[in-house]
């Protein structure tokens, strides 16, 4: 034993003083690992999520080879596609055949679900699916779902799934397999989370479903080249639809979309961007935070430093020591945080890539990442010591020994002193603690900082969630009415009102027209397609988000006039109220006049536009009928489960009476799932919020621990001269506490404009628009909570030591 | 060019400290000669200015006046580094609350000075650390902590820090201080050991207890020398 601990002493001692100094005082030790080791995981994990984020989207998204191009025709065969294939520029084409029937979900129920009969299944390579549950491909008679949907039927894998066929026969299907399918809401439309639960079958499945096997009426195509080159894409489609209607094919719609953009990117973007943002303030406050730490570490070493240099030690040779400590402090913290913080984002983001469905690529480690977090594992505490090692090792021996500053002497008539005198009341020790709260200005300065910054990005976060959840509410103003019906043809509006009326505590009827049309642009070609709503132009039943221009009344009754959501400013950047856009409806294109802006649910939206009933409803041929209506109750504000309840009355009624429903929505139903993928955000931001306080409470308990650490010495003068231990503990605890409040009440302040940068960001994602700033008091009294809890806790552990210590033992502590 | 028989001399030497309340002179003109092999005690009251001039004496500090010349080197003049570099080599010094490295075993705190001045080989050091250790009587404790071992015990691992270099002088600030009287006999007889190895010593002490067994006392009081003993020789 003696030997060895002998040859462990060749080493040079000065080495020997920095794995000494490890650990010898384990709990500093821990709480500088600890600390720096937070600032490193928050700024790995945010990294890597910012990449791994958008690469999953990417990559997973382009990796089932997306269709460029889809094209919604009447019925074709085989055939057609031999022709397209030809098509200058397109590589590979696919046919299915897509249609609507119903499925009885959990609930009892029914429920549209799009069926995709896919003709050699087995061979099929365009809109690849991805296995989750089960088998693919599925065989005869037997369907295959999207996983999302999968909750909602009443069935798991393995089950019989009841199918409700246009003749109202019901048709069962064993459900083999679940799957993944990315190109869920490609087709614009209400985008991924208003689109029905998708069905996959062979088409040889169609003859039990008494529908022909033979026949498709869409075509998938991808393209030869720059399947990103939006340009390049429409030019490819317009072709393909020529050739298309030259086969005498009727085209219904089409849709382009590059094989890198996923429907749901703007929720991805939008997470990305505020990752972006929360990044580069988390750089800040780990930076802080180490340099906090490390400067709260050195000071407790000027005194051993002025040693050393009195027996012969040289600024550089100290100096040395330092970095090499502080070296292997950054060493360890990064050596938890690399691991942790990527194992951690990756299940973060495995959370959300299911929920706004994209793939999550394998697990992997962020280069990028791990290089910021080296580098701030090794530079920046380097760089956050150096002041304090030059400070330690430039100030004389005789000042580290003493503790007197002779460039700094201690100033009584300072202006913060004066300030204290000139508050009456306050006892003894109160005004000492607080005299010492603002004694080193530097380190008061250093930790409120780090605590402000961090309750500001905490108070953000939340504010961010709030303006998100209160635009969510917002959006429920689109869909007043408290039913939602959806026929399966056009009924006489008059007949379907009375119909409903017949019910008790029916108020009003609405009958509404829906189309699509296509937009043609100035050259010529055809682009998106857009949803048209049509209520009659009295309606009362829609308050919407004007961006710009009015919204429809009754003088517009019978005019071509429209107003359009923020997706059109995608194609025509420079719209204006009052200009005028070729649709092309029902197979002839028409004049229609924008006269107002409004915004929905984001770029994710689809292109929809309102216009009125009464002039669609002649467009479209059928004058006083409609296939969707709403229907108000004479209650207000009726919840959820009122307004299910009203709905099945009255499809009850109307199918007694030999309607042919489609589908029954609830209004907050309709609501939810138009904002499903802001909510998927506020959930997001509210987990980033907890991240950084967890993050902000260890560090920041480690830096106080370390400040109430250092007075150590000075407790033990003042139970020497009396000082209880309960006028000890007192005086630490509300010098924390008095920390912990000013940060609290800055990070307040420096929440606003932290706020609107992190909801500018998030916005601009999700609207390409600035946004309406929103302050809740829930993060800011939270914070309070956490910072008044933080503060106390990190004060009282080292301060209880400090009263156990005896006196001597205190005096003579370093 | 140093008389041979001067090693330590300090001419009109003043200290001012800037206070709040002004300039506060802790020396105002201290005259002071020590030949080698001379165990020189300084002695005066607290605040008479006793450490401001072991500061000085060591190059720790600058005076505002003066020279101070130690074995032809004027210390007053050294930087920061120079001085570092100047006493790891030729100065001992001992401070009265110990000063070990609290982090470091005994063996490490005596070898430290030899890691930094660069005479020894690591191997040699930790040979010689141990046998300084042993001729303080101490060697039986050279792995254990400075917070393991008594007050006393301390002052000697401090003395054989001092002794690391081998140097010719040896610079004290009441090392008996902070001891019982018995544990501060042992002490002194160390530093009267020392002497007679040929160490030069210069201490300063407010302790009347061993005024005799100096080879010369000076007395200082309110910064200056002086005649008149401040306090009954026993
Ligand atoms: N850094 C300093 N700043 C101001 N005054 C000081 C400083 N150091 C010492 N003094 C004052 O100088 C005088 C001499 O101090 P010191 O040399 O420590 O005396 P001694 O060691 O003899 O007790 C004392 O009055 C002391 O208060
Ligand atoms: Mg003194």
């Amino acid at each position: 034993m003696r030997s060895f601990q002998f040859t462990r002493s060749l080493w040079r001692p000065r080495w020997h003083k920095v794995t000494a100094d490890l650990w010898g005082n384990k709990v500093r030790s821990f709480l500088v690992i600890s600390s720096i080791a937070v600032g490193l995981f928050a700024v790995g994990l945010i990294t890597s999520m910012y990449v791994l984020n958008g690469e999953d989207m990417e990559a997973g998204y382009s990796s089932v080879n997306p269709a460029s191009i889809q094209v919604f025709t009447s019925l074709y065969e085989e055939d057609v596609l031999t022709h397209i294939r030809h098509v200058e520029g397109v590589r590979q084409v696919q046919g299915e055949y897509i249609f609507s029937l119903r499925v009885r979900r959990s609930g009892g129920e029914w429920k549209p679900i799009d069926i995709h009969a896919i003709p050699s299944i087995e061979q099929m390579d365009i809109n690849r699916v991805h296995l989750e549950k089960g088998v693919w491909p599925p065989r005869d008679k037997e369907i295959v779902v999207d996983s999302y949907k999968l909750p909602e039927l009443p069935v798991g894998v393995g089950g019989l799934l009841e199918l409700e066929l246009p003749s109202s026969r019901t048709r069962s299907l064993r459900l083999v397999g679940a799957i993944n399918d990315q190109t869920i809401g490609s087709t614009g439309g209400g985008g991924f989370f208003l689109a029905p639960a998708q069905g996959y079958i062979t088409l040889e499945t169609l003859d039990w479903l008494e529908l022909p096997n033979n026949q498709m009426n869409v075509i998938f195509v991808t393209v030869d080249r720059s399947p990103n080159d939006y340009a390049y894409l429409r030019e490819v489609g317009n072709r393909v639809s020529d050739a298309v209607e030259q086969s005498g094919v009727t085209v219904y719609s089409t849709a382009i979309r590059a094989a890198n953009d996923h429907p749901n990117r703007v929720y991805v973007d939008a997470i990305s961007a505020v990752l972006f943002v929360l990044g580069f303030l988390v750089m800040f406050l780990s930076g802080f935070l180490i340099t906090n730490t490390l400067s709260a570490l050195l000071n407790q070493q000027v005194h051993q430093i002025g040693v050393m240099k009195t027996i012969g030690g040289r600024r550089g040779q100290i100096m040395g020591i330092y970095m090499v400590q502080i070296f292997i402090f950054g060493l360890l913290a990064f050596s938890i945080a690399m691991p942790l913080s990527s194992q951690v984002s990756y299940s973060l983001l495995g959370y959300f890539s299911q929920a706004v469905n994209t793939q999550q690529q394998g697990f992997r480690v962020v280069p990028v990442s791990v290089v910021l977090q080296l580098v701030v594992a090794l530079i920046v505490p380097q760089v956050a010591a150096f002041i304090p090692i030059l400070h330690g090792t430039r100030i004389s021996a005789v000042e580290a020994m003493s503790g007197y500053s002779q460039s700094n002497p201690p100033n009584p008539k300072g202006w913060i002193n004066q300030r204290l005198h000139d508050v009456r009341g306050l006892s003894r020790p109160l005004l000492l603690s607080l005299r010492n709260t603002f004694r080193r200005r530097g380190r008061l300065f250093l930790t409120l900082f780090t605590l402000t910054l961090g309750g500001a990005i905490f108070i953000g976060t939340f504010n961010v969630e709030r303006s998100l959840s209160s635009y969510i509410e917002r959006i429920g103003r689109y869909f007043m009415a408290d039913v939602n019906l959806t026929f399966k043809q056009y009924y006489r509006i008059e007949e379907i009102e009375s119909a409903i009326k017949e019910i008790p505590g029916v108020r009003q009827v609405e009958g509404w027209t829906a189309a699509s049309g296509e937009l043609m642009l100035p050259d010529g070609s055809v682009g998106e397609t857009t949803r048209l709503l049509a209520p009659p132009s009295q309606s009362e039943l829609v308050s919407p988000i004007l961006l710009e221009g009015r919204w429809l009344g009754p003088a517009d009754a019978d005019s071509n006039v429209i107003t359009v959501n923020e997706r059109f400013r995608e194609t025509y950047p420079n719209l204006k109220p009052g200009d005028i856009i070729q649709v092309k409806i029902a197979g002839r294109e028409r004049d229609l006049q924008v006269v107002g802006f409004f915004r929905l649910a984001g770029k994710s939206s689809g292109y929809l536009a309102y216009g009125t009933y009464e002039y669609l409803s002649r467009v479209i041929h059928q004058p006083n009928r409609a296939n969707t209506f709403r229907v108000r109750s004479e209650q207000p504000r009726l919840n959820l489960q009122e307004q299910q309840a009203m709905g099945r009355q009255i499809e009850t009624h109307l199918e007694a009476l030999g309607y042919q429903l489609a589908d029954v929505e609830a209004g907050e139903s309709l609501t939810a799932t138009t904002a499903d993928g802001l909510n998927i955000l506020t959930i997001f931001l509210l987990i980033m919020a907890l991240l950084i306080a967890v993050v902000g409470s260890i560090g920041l308990m480690g830096t106080m621990s370390l400040n109430v650490m250092e007075r150590t010495r000075e407790i033990g003068i003042l139970r020497a001269i009396g000082a209880s231990d309960r006028a000890v503990m007192e005086l630490v605890l509300v010098e924390g506490a008095l920390i912990g409040l000013m940060s609290w009440v800055f990070g307040v302040l420096l929440a606003f404009p932290i706020s609107s940068l992190m909801s500018n960001a998030i916005n601009l994602a999700l609207f390409g628009a600035a946004a309406d700033f929103t302050f809740t008091p829930t993060g800011v009294f939270l914070w309070l909570g956490v910072v008044s809890v933080l503060s106390v806790l990190a004060s009282v552990g080292p301060a209880r030591n400090a009263t156990r210590l005896t006196i001597r033992e205190v005096l003579a502590y370093e | 060019m140093p008389d041979s028989d001067v090693l330590i001399s300090l001419h009109d030497v003043t200290k001012a400290y800037k206070t709040p309340a002004g300039d506060f002179w802790a020396l105002k003109g201290v005259d002071i000669e020590v030949a080698p092999g001379e165990f020189v005690g300084i002695l005066g009251k607290s605040g008479a200015g006793k450490t401001t001039l072991v500061n000085l004496l060591t190059g720790v500090d600058h005076c505002t006046g003066g020279e101070i010349e130690v074995d032809g080197v004027a210390v007053h003049r050294l930087k920061e580094n120079q001085a570092a570099k100047w006493r790891a080599r030729n100065l001992g010094v001992i401070f009265q609350s110990f000063q070990l490295m609290p982090s470091l075993s005994l063996l490490d705190n005596v070898t430290l000075p030899m890691d930094f001045a660069g005479l020894y080989r690591p191997i040699r050091s930790a040979e010689r650390a141990l046998e300084l250790l042993r001729a303080v009587e101490i060697d039986e404790h050279a792995f254990k902590l400075p917070s393991d071992i008594s007050g006393g015990q301390q002052q000697r691992v401090a003395i054989a820090r001092a002794l690391a270099n081998d140097p010719p002088i040896i610079v004290a600030d009441e090392p008996t201080g902070r001891l019982d009287s018995s544990t501060a006999e042992t002490i002194f007889a160390i530093f009267e050991t020392l002497v007679q190895q040929g160490k030069t010593i210069f201490m300063v002490s407010h302790d009347p207890g061993f005024v005799r067994r100096y080879s010369r006392v000076i007395w200082l009081a309110d910064g200056l020398v002086t005649d008149e003993p401040q306090f009954d020789v026993k």
